[in-house]
């Protein structure tokens, strides 16, 4: 039976047609059983052995993510990759103490195993008491399953790596270089623990990556733009072509070749929609995510309740939005995702939790709780992070500042939980007398993050997304990070002099 | 061999056989198996302790001139043959790349030893967890006993051992083992509206030449408490004196434009420079995959390639881009051994002391540590966040708040004026201290 079932999902194609037949099909025990080859009395042994040296809560992670990517260079396929992550990993908490183990073979003797190093965190007499399982699926749909991309021919997304080669190489005849990076995967998750929860999720999740080279008398610079989500094919033929996403980064590579250095020191600057996301989840996310405030390494550990912003901010958190990069059903300690607000009209009210930090500050948990895979315990993370729109036209912003640095694109960011923060930005402007003036490369924005947020002094009201990926103790997960134009009265450019 | 590292070479070999019965014109199965341990504490209380160990299969097959890959840590027969069977049809629907294949298997190149490039230690198999963790909590019990200390994010140890097996079909089979340790700490000092942070690790690939308990938190403890009460400086040009880390960052960074691929996508500020100068004189560069117990040591990479010692820039001259199978053939030249990357990647010491190197500064920067990203390969642009302290008539005098420092690579490495002694192989990409001429530190 193992066999069988374990060639069952194996088969991308095979295994897709039965995911996508019932949207979220192994919300029954039989079918998890079928799809890991694992019984539900060999989960109850399991969760029980790790509960035995006295831990007070264990937790099972099942994984199997099959992942595909295509990629072009120079007009050429140069590979493409067909990537299979499976395994378990087994968590126990005693206290604020976590024990941590997995494994790839999901035999019951090498399950028992990793079960017996979680528990060893813990060394007291067990209650190895195992809650009935009470299986349950999420409410909500935030993932497009329909033609989803791993049910999608290759040929079919053959055709739309060359769209975006076609629409890249085509947009000038200066663009030299073209990579294309296509990547979907289609993840299955159950996550079962000893309250007896037992819950499976399916997640997709696609991203067109595009980087043009331009070069003009042997200077030569490059353009990046991304498109994806929790989406389907229907993303790439109406939301954002692939030709978009490769005329955008030419677009880029070929102002960057006329950018200059960006001119040194403090200034007014206005922060671009949508990119400028990446301020919003540096500066604000990252210092208000639990771990860091319980343990009071945060700067905002102190603040909750406090005004933190200038009245004009509202941060919020929502991994309910339909079909983004960071959306999510459940969290991956299985918890409903809900929104949450952090900052209202420059308050501080609310922390992004776990399970563990939220049990700790005797807290909400939120449904933060995430990892990179069956490798890693979850901790504190974002998903979607959104600075609500204001008021402001974009244009009078602009128009607000006589001399100063418009943010544009960026390569990212990173901040220390003491508040200090950098962006490094990949095309900046010049503004001289309220209009943007000629283009800027090399800056990094620097400061620290109560003193910016109060430097905030207009929202525009327009509303744009960046696309990432944010690392965190060795841990990268999908995020989206939302903002309108934005003016920061004044901030420190790193450039030139 | 042992049973189990026959097994794995069986399975390798098995897969091989297959793919080549399938279709395939070439194909190479490397897996590699891995155990690690790694505990966490804070406050002197175990906050994570993680013990696992894990396994994962990579195919590369190529097919008239088409590459597809498979990557698993599923290793069920079924599924993999399943996996290859859909690589060789993506192959089929790809377009063929003339440059496309796997390095020929040379003979004639003897292969290094790995039992002789110390990077497995035996006698990390009889650490008792509890030695470990006790390893951990006297780092930071070290640094909490200093009062400036007002907070711990946790001190760690880990160690992990690994055995990495590829064959090929044209002949090659290898393997090797290795292991690491490592132990260090992550620091605040200050108050809550103006913390610092900072800390330290150390690796090896021995044990025994871990650093001590003492001696990795006495460098913690100095590298946050020099950050306190930092001012602001202002917008200038000024000597800046990089320490080993940041030494590290500008060498990943010049790695980033000397790869073969980033030449052939001309994705580099150093295309087209082989024979010129590109660093000031005395300047010597080396990438050695041979280097005895270092951290980035291996007998072959990732393609079966032999390692060598690359000498990449001489006295100033740029010798050699570093390129695997793939962009060597791009670049009509063969692979220099590093389709792993970096092996041991390093800026060859000099004679002066660190500390002459900061009193040879009237008015400069200390760079400690940077922040961000903030570089491109394709103009040398290099822009990022900075840790710092300034320096004035030779002696710092305070650290640096809310500064970036910015350059080009292409005039730093021409504006190199001194080379300190300092020189530790305990990463892969690695540097002593050294002083730029001049860079602008952006601030007021």
């Amino acid at each position: 039976m193992k066999r069988v079932a374990r060639l069952a999902v194996a088969g991308s194609s095979l295994w897709s047609d039965l995911l996508l037949e019932s949207k979220v099909p192994a919300d029954a025990l039989d079918s998890f059983e079928a799809w890991f080859g694992v019984t539900k009395s060999e989960i109850k042994k399991v969760l029980s052995i790790a509960k035995s040296r006295g831990g007070e809560f264990s937790e099972l992670y099942f994984q199997y993510k099959i992942s595909n990517s295509i990629n072009m260079e120079e007009g050429i396929i140069k590979e493409t990759a067909e990537t299979i992550s499976l395994g378990v990993g087994i968590r126990v908490l005693a206290g604020e103490k976590t024990g941590y183990g997995y494994t790839n073979d999901l035999s019951f003797e090498a399950m028992k195993n990793a079960a017996l190093t979680a528990a060893a965190i813990a060394n007291e007499p067990g209650n190895n008491y195992i809650a009935n399982l009470f299986v349950s699926k999420p409410n909500r749909q935030v993932a497009d399953l329909n033609k989803s991309m791993a049910e999608i021919h290759f040929p079919d997304k053959l055709s739309l790596v060359e769209e975006a080669n076609n629409g890249a190489n085509k947009y000038d005849n200066r663009i030299n270089k073209v990579r294309i990076m296509l990547g979907d995967s289609l993840e299955y998750v159950t996550i079962i623990n000893s309250d007896g929860l037992f819950i499976s999720d399916v997640r997709p999740q696609t991203r067109m990556i595009v980087i043009s080279l331009a070069e003009k008398n042997g200077i030569r610079n490059s353009g990046l733009n991304s498109g994806g989500g929790r989406v389907g094919l229907d993303y790439f033929k109406k939301m954002c072509t692939p030709k978009e996403i490769g005329e955008k980064a030419s677009e880029e590579a070929i102002i960057l070749l006329d950018a200059k250095d960006a001119v040194a020191g403090e200034q007014p600057v206005v922060l671009g929609v949508g990119q400028s996301g990446v301020m919003i989840h540096e500066a604000v996310g990252h210092p208000l995510e639990a771990d860091g405030n319980r343990k009071g390494t945060s700067i905002m550990s102190d603040k909750f309740g406090k005004k933190v912003a200038h009245d004009i901010v509202t941060i919020y958190e929502d991994p309910t939005i339909p079909n983004f990069r960071g959306s999510l059903n459940i969290d991956d300690e299985g918890m409903e995702s809900k929104k949450t607000v952090l900052v209202e009209n420059g308050k501080l009210v609310g922390y992004i939790q776990d399970k563990l930090s939220a049990k700790i500050m005797k807290m909400e948990a939120t449904g933060n709780g995430r990892r990179q895979s069956y490798q890693f315990n979850p901790i504190p993370r974002m998903t979607n992070t959104v600075l609500a729109e204001g008021n402001s036209d974009p244009e009078e912003i602009i128009k607000s500042v006589k001399k100063g640095f418009y943010a544009k694109s960026y390569q990212g960011g990173q901040v220390e939980e003491s508040g200090k923060f950098v962006f490094s930005v990949n095309l900046g402007y010049q503004i001289e007398n309220g209009k943007l003036t000629y283009p800027l490369k090399n800056a990094t924005l620097i400061g620290t993050n109560v003193q910016i947020l109060n430097k905030v002094s207009m929202i525009g009201n327009d509303m744009g997304y960046f696309l990432g990926s944010c690392g965190k103790e060795g841990q990268s997960v999908p995020v989206t990070a939302g903002t309108p134009t934005l003016k920061i009265d004044r901030m420190t450019v790193g450039g030139r002099q | 061999m042992s049973k189990m590292e026959k097994n794995i070479v069986e399975l390798a070999e098995s897969l091989v056989e297959y793919t080549t019965k399938k279709g395939a014109d070439e194909v190479e199965v490397h897996i590699g198996q891995g155990w690690g341990f790694s505990v966490d504490v804070r406050n002197g209380e175990i906050e994570k302790l993680e013990e696992a160990g894990d396994k994962q299969i990579f195919i590369r097959l190529i097919k008239d001139k088409k590459t597809a890959i498979v990557d698993s840590s599923d290793f069920n027969k079924d599924t993999l043959y399943h996996l290859i069977i859909n690589a060789i049809k993506r192959a089929e629907f790809s377009s063929p790349d003339p440059y496309a294949g796997l390095p020929e298997f040379d003979k004639s190149i003897e292969m290094a030893d790995w039992k002789k490039l110390n990077i497995y230690d035996p006698s990390m198999d009889e650490l008792s967890p509890e030695k470990k963790i006790e390893f951990a909590r006297e780092i930071e019990k070290i640094c909490l006993a200093d009062q400036r200390i007002s907070n711990s994010y946790g001190a760690t140890f880990y160690d992990s051992s690994s055995e990495t097996i590829l064959v090929n079909s044209y002949g090659f089979c290898g393997t090797y083992k290795r292991t690491s340790c490592g132990a260090g700490v992550h620091l605040q000092a200050g108050g809550i509206n103006n913390k610092v942070e900072a800390g330290w690790y150390d690796n090896s690939c021995y044990f025994k030449n871990l650093w001590q308990p003492e001696k990795i938190a006495q460098k913690a403890i100095h590298r946050v408490t020099r950050l306190m009460n930092p001012k602001k400086v202002k917008t200038q040009n000024v000597p800046v004196v990089l320490e080993p880390g940041v030494t590290r960052t500008i060498l990943g960074f010049l790695y980033q434009c000397i790869n073969g691929k980033a030449i052939y996508m001309k994705q580099s500020f150093l295309l087209d420079k082989i024979g010129e100068s590109i660093t000031s004189k005395g300047i010597t560069i080396i990438d050695d995959g041979l280097l005895p117990g270092a951290s980035g040591t291996k007998p072959f990479d990732e393609e079966g390639v032999p390692v060598r010692k690359n000498v990449v820039v001489d006295n100033g001259i740029l010798k050699t881009y570093l390129t695997d199978e793939y962009s060597g053939r791009k670049l009509s030249v063969k692979s220099t051994g590093n389709a792993s990357g970096a092996n041991n990647f390093y800026l060859k010491n000099g004679n002066y002391e660190p500390e002459e190197m900061i009193k040879s500064v009237d008015n400069g920067l200390l760079l400690t540590g940077t922040m961000g990203q903030g570089t491109n390969a394709a103009t040398g642009d290099f822009s990022k966040g900075v840790s710092g302290l300034w320096i004035e008539n030779g002696e710092v005098i305070f650290p640096v708040a809310e500064a970036a420092v910015s350059g080009n690579l292409a005039q730093m490495l021409k504006d190199i004026v001194m080379v300190g002694n300092d020189l530790r192989f305990d990463r892969s990409i690695t540097g002593p201290t050294v002083k730029i001429g001049e860079m602008t530190v952006s601030g007021l």
